[in-house]
């Protein structure tokens, strides 16, 4: 557990998603290919290389990172998004300091049954999310719903969903999701900075957002619950 | 440029979102999309927040409900997957993508679909046969109330009587080639399949309809504006790739809409029972493919295409495509 707090001081200096979580035998789903996704949780827990610990030791056990210091919640996203994260981190298509060695470690296969793992760990349950104040959240909220027509800004929920479940590999789930998390990319955005190769939209969207924009839809969307959303 | 203008502001629903990966920089797409050349758009408008309290403000959201969430609030009239704003962008108030305050002021109109003047509410009336592949809401229907009075209230304070700046979409210029339907097919998988889908159907989230199917048995039928691959073409360019309008060239937008507007979707409600017979009617213009024979098929061939007016069908069936 220890060796998880240095790697996580690590990842938040990167920032951006990534894989992870052990979760042990817990696997009830029996659909798809058990020794695939067996292999990922394996991944996910240890890793494959002496040198470097699993994706649990800061995206943890169940996949639901560390949302207070910015580390993503992973369970809950797509397959295919994990999968084409994955990708893009491995080839550098993706740039992010934290994630690349990792993901470039892996065989393609090995990614592969990553993602199967992730891709079926239940969605935890929120870590007492902090209080939001209900004016940054109403604002958040309708930032969130609506955009705003006057700057020409869309709304979050036009590719990610009016629950913010995302949609397949195109737009990740952003329900619950770490409001750290979440700010850090859209500051990144606003200032422009190329992530990867579908950021075009991202960095259309955040430009138009003010920095205490930022703040209120990414506490909206880490407040936004099991009970608004559904499940994916 | 009376049939262009009716058949523009006609090509309500159904659009086209798409990604493009290889786009650089911050975009001024909005700025774009908003300004058709020589006639700068000044208008704004209100907000949600000016709907008054009372009566008519009531009218006012339900209309805007409706608007969003058509197959949750007028299911009765609904017979595909659209939104009224999948097209009309930022709920009825983008400029440049068939605006409700500009389409308000713009009525009573003659249009030539019909040969005769339309009031506003039978103008509404065509978005639910047509576009919304649907049933049209008797006049004095609610459901058109409510859109009316919506309208009404996003329309504060323009002139009647004078094309507003910003109304249904900004005009394009031809392509330099002619339009294509093969290179439309790579600018589709380019930019368009990863909101849209491979298959045109569109893709779900949580149960609801994201990104609006482009074609198919889900989307706008063969009597809707927006089968006109100029009108068609116009929207891309201005406003697609969502938020990124404006990135398309010209020659790629006439493309893709070609393609888009090739592909098998409901009938025409004013099938006459002959394809030939109904195209020489209703579609007499290079900028229709109904009746023309595209991969070895016909558009509109009664035993390929799928029913017009689909309701109450469609209003519980299935979203096309689960998120995951």
């Amino acid at each position: 557990m220890k060796p998880t707090r240095r790697w996580a001081a690590l990842a938040v200096a990167g920032l951006v998603a990534a894989l992870g979580s052990p979760a042990v035998g817990s696997l009830t789903l029996a659909r798809a290919d058990d020794a695939t996704v067996r292999t990922g949780e394996a991944i996910v827990a240890h890793g494959v290389s002496p040198e470097r610990p699993g994706c649990a030791a800061c995206h943890m056990q169940d996949g639901a990172g560390q949302p207070e210091v910015g580390i993503p919640r992973l369970a809950g996203l797509t397959g295919p998004y994990i999968a084409a994260q994955l990708e893009a981190f491995a080839t550098g298509a993706r740039r992010n300091a934290a994630m690349s060695p990792y993901a470039a470690m892996l065989t393609p296969a090995q990614r592969q049954a990553v993602t199967d793992y992730i891709a079926r760990l239940p969605v935890p349950p929120q870590a007492d999310p902090l209080p939001v104040p209900a004016r940054q959240r109403n604002h958040g909220r309708t930032l969130f719903l609506d955009g705003d027509y006057r700057t020409g800004l869309l709304a979050c929920a036009q590719c990610h969903g009016q629950t913010g479940l995302g949609v397949g590999a195109f737009s990740p789930r952003l329900a619950g999701q770490s409001a750290a998390y979440v700010a850090e990319q859209l500051r990144a955005w606003h200032a422009n900075r190329p992530r990867d190769a579908q950021d075009a939209f991202m960095r259309s969207v955040a430009g138009r957002l003010t920095p205490s924009d930022i703040e209120d839809v990414a506490a909206f969307v880490a407040s936004l619950g099991e009970k608004e959303s559904g499940t994916p | 440029m009376k049939i262009r203008t009716s058949y523009a502001v006609a090509g309500l629903l159904a659009c086209v979102v798409g990604a493009s990966g290889w786009l650089v920089g911050r975009l001024p797409a909005f700025a774009l999309a908003a300004e058709p050349a020589g006639r700068p758009v000044t208008f704004q408008p209100p907000p949600d927040s000016a709907i008054p309290q009372g009566k008519f403000g009531d009218m006012v959201r339900l209309g805007e409900r409706i608007f969003r969430e058509p197959a949750t609030y007028a299911p009765q009239f609904v017979g595909n997957q659209l939104r009224c704003s999948n097209c009309h962008l930022q709920a009825g108030r983008q400029a440049g993508a068939a605006p409700m305050w500009a389409a308000y002021t713009a009525y009573p109109a003659y249009r030539s679909k019909n040969g005769h003047v339309n009031s506003f509410e039978e103008r509404l009336q065509g978005c639910f046969r047509y576009s919304m592949n649907g049933k049209p809401p008797p006049l004095g229907d609610t459901v058109l109330v409510a859109l009316e009075t919506y309208s009404y209230f996003l329309a504060k304070g323009l002139p009647t009587g004078e094309d507003a700046p910003g109304r249904s979409f900004p005009t394009l210029p031809k392509p330099q080639l002619p339009a294509d339907y093969a290179r439309g097919a790579q600018v589709y998988v380019q930019s368009c399949a990863s909101c849209h889908g491979p298959q045109g159907q569109g893709q779900s989230s949580g149960g609801k309809v994201v990104f609006p199917p482009l074609w198919g048995p889900q989307s706008f039928n063969w009597g809707a504006g927006m089968t006109s691959i100029k009108s068609a073409a116009e929207f891309i360019r201005a406003n697609m790739p969502l938020g990124l309008g404006g990135t398309l060239s010209v020659q790629q937008a006439w493309d893709v809409a070609t393609y888009m507007d090739s592909q098998v979707r409901p009938q025409d409600p004013r099938f006459t029972g002959d394809v030939e017979q109904t195209r020489k009617k209703f579609h007499n213009t290079p900028f229709s493919m109904y009746g023309q024979t595209v991969n070895g098929a016909v558009l509109g061939d009664p035993t390929a295409t799928p029913p017009d007016g689909t309701v109450p069908v469609a209003a519980t069936a299935a979203p096309v495509q689960q998120a995951d």
